[in-house]
């Protein structure tokens, strides 16, 4: 396990280099970014002399070593809009981001469980129908024009929810203030509603099905069968013995799921203005602040790669069958 | 393929008929009755794409500015209803623009689809034949796609060389491509070794013919699977990325594209320019939704006859 | 059944969903201290020497002073210098200070802070890029400052320059002290601004919000709430909804369809001003748009004159811009124009009837020539749709148009290199105060800002001859010749100086102004 975890913490490491890589060629392939940091009305010395000013005028293989190797000694570069570290910039947007996706994981399983096994259970009734229709639903509707919908319908004419903005937990909490936060929490879960099913509707649906799916697979297994033949009752198999193995296709999708919830952020932020590092690193790049852009990348795969090594872990616990190699 | 001369008869045999196929998919989409309604929405909707140039009552980017925001079956002061479901925000005709809109959306989808599907399926199914040093890298690769949030690389591509159908569908299928090339993978390391295969290799059959004339056709259904929810797929990301300027330009229409266009109005209270598009895209994704659900019950012999 | 049991779970959750959302039917709406703006865009940084954006001039107009303030009405007036005097030559300006100015953290402000403020946005070690540096301190051919004592502070440049036109660039610079800037690192200076203006800087989270409280004791200005609060909200309709909601109390661009919704909503009104923003299609000159397709007809004063025809300028305002609005007859903004040119009707037959006699005539297919117009996204008011009208009108008398939309940010990648063309839609910032602050955009054939190339040589040679005329009668003279020049042989098809739109809440006495500044100390309760 212990050698498991080496090998793959040594592959992350390439990964995070290829995805550098990958970033810093394609924001440069657009040309000279100089032009991002002079007025409309600058003077061709004074383009010339930002260009010098900025490294720009240095070969890309050379931009990119320094890079590199100031990714080895941690650090990402400064800011060129904000002159501040951009690590740190990207940072102290994180929290408010992880609230965000962690709040739409949690409102997309905590939903889709239940009513996945239920219209499984009820199999072709009615309530399995409207189910799997309203998850049908779910997975057809762009989150811009949803989260649109919601702030007219839910924030303007139904005055139930705050329209946009942002209250933080996970901020006063790293400062250890913990009254802090636990007096701003039913606040923040307030403003959390509206953009949280924005981005969780649609992987709600999608797990929705996926627990109805691999119920009905795991129901009619031998195993099952054989539980109900020996007389147990129906909510014990069902608990028991087809719960713990449906789960499994839903733990290895987790992973690949908060990279995807990741992406819906850029979407809904903007639309709540919710100050994460969604619209952070969209406005970095329309800016060329490649910094910012690469510290953000860096952020983001190593996120994505460390939650996909715990679920491999926790997958592994899950189903003896696995061994970790 | 299967009428050619064939130098696999074992692969031969394990593949049913195709008339029987067909058939039995026939049977199987009557007697579920929300895919058939499904494939009755997209062949509509594939039919106006197909002879778009030929429905349009009008030319789609013909701008009238003075008749803008006209409501549905708005009747001028002759009776006669000039545009059937109004008119957006620059007096163009809504109903023109959603069928030329049909026409873009749906091949954006379908060549983002083919894009990462052969990308994705030709390394997979490499990465699976092959397996050591091959395979080792085709999967790193992967990897740093994954670890690489697509809406970021989306966002930086399109930002870079500007938005654009041609830009916009490499963009989309570079994002799929690692679910076809996983599935691809996993399903020839099963077939690698089965005695159809075998039986190819012992008479003398290359790498490459076996690779495509007997693992692929062995792999493909549940890529195909994949493949008709990620057209859908496809459609929502279009729209989301015109919400972020990035889609293709404003003089092209596109369902997401007209659906941004429009988000100003639905606070303004005109309902039409945003509902419209909004309906076909819910209608036609929920369409490709349905219906690779029935495909996958369809081609997944463990699920069938559920 | 268990299924039962699920489905009361399900219920319980839903119900204490409810209950968590129950308690918000009373809104945090702003009390009777605070004032909230919402601005679509965050500030880069807050550093005064580094101005990038009109976000961030907004709050720099807050937190700090400058020597003199450009009202809404184009009048500058004494802030916190009094007077100044100009040396014979014109070269030298020396200002005299209000007596016993602090700046927030209680430095006294005395000559040798403004001078401190010049010579730090220019310190090429700073290296700071924007408003202050690139253009406004350049465009005064900036040398250097002295300090002629406690209160007198000299402006040392290198040629004489209209007086207004000076004044009013030397406002742009905002005055910060010396020795609390100087023990700043260019980071810290960009997160902590200690300011000498009505309001003092508390908090800045990004892309959320900015938080200043009123200085007390500020006499020079008004302070009339305690604090404002700029908050970032990015979508349009997100900003409107607030607004309506009565959480916000002033937002800026708003979108000309949602006018009506707002005025409606019993909660807050539109305000419509007539901007100074130049909105124009130019016509590129540039030798590298030879071979593209149109260049060579466009070349022809008579084909350019002709297109001006072809542009129902009134029409496009009313229905995409929400307002009426008055075609531009120069590139100058009213009052400052030339009073004697009319601008071009839209005449489409006339538009026409020229292209034929320029040689032009329509081909069997309809078409006289094509040629293509760029034009940018998300920068200008409703951009987009505008550039598709012109395309659409100008296709309408025979020049098939394609046009090319650009996302913003890659549209001013081509902007400065003058790789635009052969016809491309642009907004360039104007000033009430002075006409050759519009003009300086053709200051030079090679100039930066004369994104059209245009060569004509009566007007440059004109244009050189101001720097020798003090006499203000004689150089309305020449301004006025010039435009005359500008609207015969245009390089820019005319539209119209751009409106902005700012929501109000009704609860607000507050004015807008033209040149999209949000001066906002003023506003009161009603």
């Amino acid at each position: 396990m212990g050698q498991y975890i080496v090998r793959r913490l040594l592959q992350s490491v390439i990964v995070i280099m290829g995805v550098t890589l990958l970033s810093f060629l394609t924001l440069h392939l657009a040309g000279d970014p100089t032009y991002f940091y002079v007025s409309e009305r600058a003077s061709e010395e004074e383009i010339i002399a930002t260009r010098i000013k900025l490294g720009f005028d240095k070969p890309l293989p050379e931009q990119y070593l320094n890079f590199v190797g100031g990714l080895l000694r941690g650090d990402l570069g400064t800011s060129i809009r904000s002159r501040k570290p951009a690590i740190e910039l990207v940072m102290e947007r994180l929290p408010a981001t992880l609230e965000l996706t962690f709040f739409a994981m949690f409102i997309s399983i905590s939903v889709a469980i239940p009513i996945g096994i239920i219209a499984a259970i009820r199999r072709g009734t009615a309530a399995d129908g409207g189910i799997m229709l309203m998850a049908m639903f779910g997975q057809s509707m762009p989150s811009f024009w949803l989260g649109i919908m919601l702030i007219i319908f839910v924030g303007l004419q139904l005055r139930l929810l705050p329209i946009s903005g942002h209250v933080p937990i996970i901020q006063p909490l790293t400062e250890g203030n913990f009254n802090e936060a636990l007096a701003n929490l039913p606040s923040a879960i307030r403003f959390l509603i509206m953009p949280g099913i924005t981005i969780g509707l649609f992987s709600l649906s999608r797990n929705a099905r996926l627990v109805r799916s691999s119920m009905l697979e795991v129901l009619s297994q031998d195993y099952v069968v054989t539980a109900r033949s020996k007389g147990l009752s129906e909510r014990a198999v069902i608990m028991r013995h087809a719960f713990r193995n449906a789960l499994i296709p839903i733990v290895t999708m987790l992973g690949l799921e908060f990279g995807f919830l990741l992406s819906g952020v850029v979407v809904t932020e903007t639309v709540f203005s919710w100050p994460g590092v969604g619209r952070l690193v969209t406005n970095a790049i329309t800016q060329r602040d490649i910094p910012v852009v690469q510290a953000a990348v860096v952020v983001f795969s190593a996120m994505f790669i460390f939650i996909n090594l715990l679920v491999d872990i926790i997958y592994a616990q899950l189903d003896p069958r696995i061994r970790l190699r | 393929m299967a009428q050619a001369v064939t130098p696999f008869p074992v692969a031969a045999q394990l593949k049913p008929p195709e008339q029987a196929i067909w058939k039995r998919a026939m049977f199987s989409l009557i007697r579920a009755k929300w895919p058939l309604l499904a494939l009755g929405i997209l062949g509509v909707v594939v039919v106006m794409a197909l002879f778009a140039q030929q429905i349009v009552p009008r030319d789609p980017n013909r701008q009238v500015l003075v008749e803008r925001l006209l409501e549905p079956f708005h009747r001028d002061e002759n009776g006669t209803m000039q545009y059937l479901l109004g008119t957006d925000g620059l007096g163009r005709d809504l109903w023109s623009r959603i069928i030329y809109g049909a026409q873009i959306s749906l091949a954006v989808g379908l060549m983002a689809v083919a894009v990462g599907g052969l990308m994705g399926t030709t390394l997979g199914i490499i990465a699976g034949y092959r397996g050591g040093w091959v395979d080792d890298t085709i999967m790193r690769i992967a990897d740093i796609q994954l670890a690489f949030p697509f809406i970021l690389l989306a966002i930086m591509v399109l930002v870079v060389l500007g938005p654009g159908v041609w830009n916009l569908v490499p963009v989309l299928g570079i994002g799929q491509w690692v679910t076809y090339a996983r599935i691809a993978r996993g399903q020839t390391i099963s077939q690698r070794e089965k005695e159809y295969v075998e039986a190819a290799r012992s008479m003398g059959a290359g790498d490459w013919r076996i690779m495509l004339r007997a693992i692929l056709p062995n792999v493909i259904a549940p890529l195909i699977v994949i493949a008709s929810f990620n057209v859908a797929s496809a459609i929502l990301a279009e729209a989301s990325l015109s919400f972020l300027g990035l889609g293709v330009p404003p003089t092209v229409p596109t369902w997401g594209g007209i659906l941004n266009e429009s988000r100003d109005q639905i606070l303004a209270g005109k309902w039409w320019p945003a509902f419209f598009p909004g309906l076909a895209i819910m209608l036609t994704v929920l369409s490709l939704n349905i219906l690779g659900d029935w495909l996958r019950d369809f081609l997944d012999p463990r699920l069938r006859g559920r | 059944m268990n299924a039962k049991r699920l489905q009361l779970a399900v219920l319980l959750s839903a119900l204490a969903v409810l209950v968590t959302v129950m308690p918000v039917f009373a809104q945090q709406m702003p009390d009777e201290n605070t004032l909230i703006i919402g601005q679509s865009v965050d500030v880069g940084a807050l550093d005064p020497a580094s101005v990038n954006s009109r976000a961030e001039a907004n709050i720099f107009f807050h937190v700090f002073g400058t020597l003199f303030e450009i009202g809404d009405d184009g009048v500058l007036r004494p802030y916190l210098a009094t007077e100044y005097s100009i040396s014979e030559d014109g070269k030298e300006w020396t200002f005299t200070l209000n007596e016993g100015l602090t700046c927030h953290d209680g430095e006294a402000l005395t000559a040798e802070d403004v001078a401190y403020s010049f010579e730090r946005a220019m310190d090429p070690a700073n290296a700071f890029t924007g408003n202050t540096a690139g253009f406004a301190l350049p465009a005064i051919g900036y040398q250097g400052m002295r300090v002629d004592g406690d209160l007198q502070v000299t402006v040392i440049t290198d040629r004489y320059q209209t007086p207004n036109l000076r004044l009013a660039l030397i406002s742009e610079v905002y005055i910060h002290c010396k020795d609390s800037y100087s023990a700043l690192s260019l980071e810290e200076a960009g997160q902590n601004p200690i300011g000498s203006g009505p309001y003092r800087f508390v908090e800045w989270v990004p892309d959320d919000y900015i938080r200043l409280e009123a200085v007390e004791g500020y006499t020079l200005r008004p302070t009339n709430f305690q604090t404002q609060i700029w908050r970032v909200i990015p979508e349009a309709s997100t900003r409107v909804a607030e607004l309506i909601a009565g959480n916000v109390d002033v937002i800026a661009n708003v979108p000309p369809d949602q006018i009506e919704a707002i005025n409606a909503s019993g909660t807050a009104e539109v305000q419509a001003v007539a901007g100074t923003r130049r909105i124009y299609v130019g016509f590129q000159f540039g030798e590298n748009f030879a071979d593209a397709p149109g260049y060579e007809a466009l070349q022809k004063t008579e084909v350019r004159v002709a297109l001006q025809y072809a542009v129902d300028v009134p029409t496009i305002c009313e229905t995409l811009l929400g307002t009426t609005c008055e075609r531009a007859s120069s590139m100058v903004n009213p009052p400052n124009n030339n009073p004697n040119l009319s601008p071009y009707p839209f005449d489409p037959a006339k538009a026409e009837e020229l292209l034929d006699a320029a040689g032009y005539p329509r081909n069997a297919d309809g078409v006289r020539f094509e040629t293509t117009l760029m034009g940018p996204r998300g920068r200008y008011l409703n951009d987009a749709n505008v550039v598709q009208a012109i395309g659409q009108y100008l296709s309408d008398v025979g020049v098939k148009t394609t046009v090319d939309i650009r996302d913003w940010a890659d549209y001013r990648q081509l902007i400065s290199p003058k790789e635009v063309g052969p016809m491309f839609f642009l907004g360039t910032g104007g000033g009430t105060w002075d006409a050759l602050y519009d003009m300086a955009d053709l200051s030079g054939p090679d100039a930066g800002t004369n994104y059209t190339n245009w060569q004509n040589e009566e007007w440059f040679t004109l244009w050189d001859s101001l720097a020798n005329i003090r006499d203000l009668d004689e150089e309305r003279t020449v301004i006025n010749q010039m435009l005359e020049i500008f609207y015969n042989d245009p390089p820019w098809l005319l539209l119209y100086f751009q409106p902005d739109f700012y929501g109000v809440s009704n609860r607000l006495n507050w004015n807008s102004r033209r040149d999209e500044w949000i001066v906002i100390y003023n506003a009161t309760l009603k």
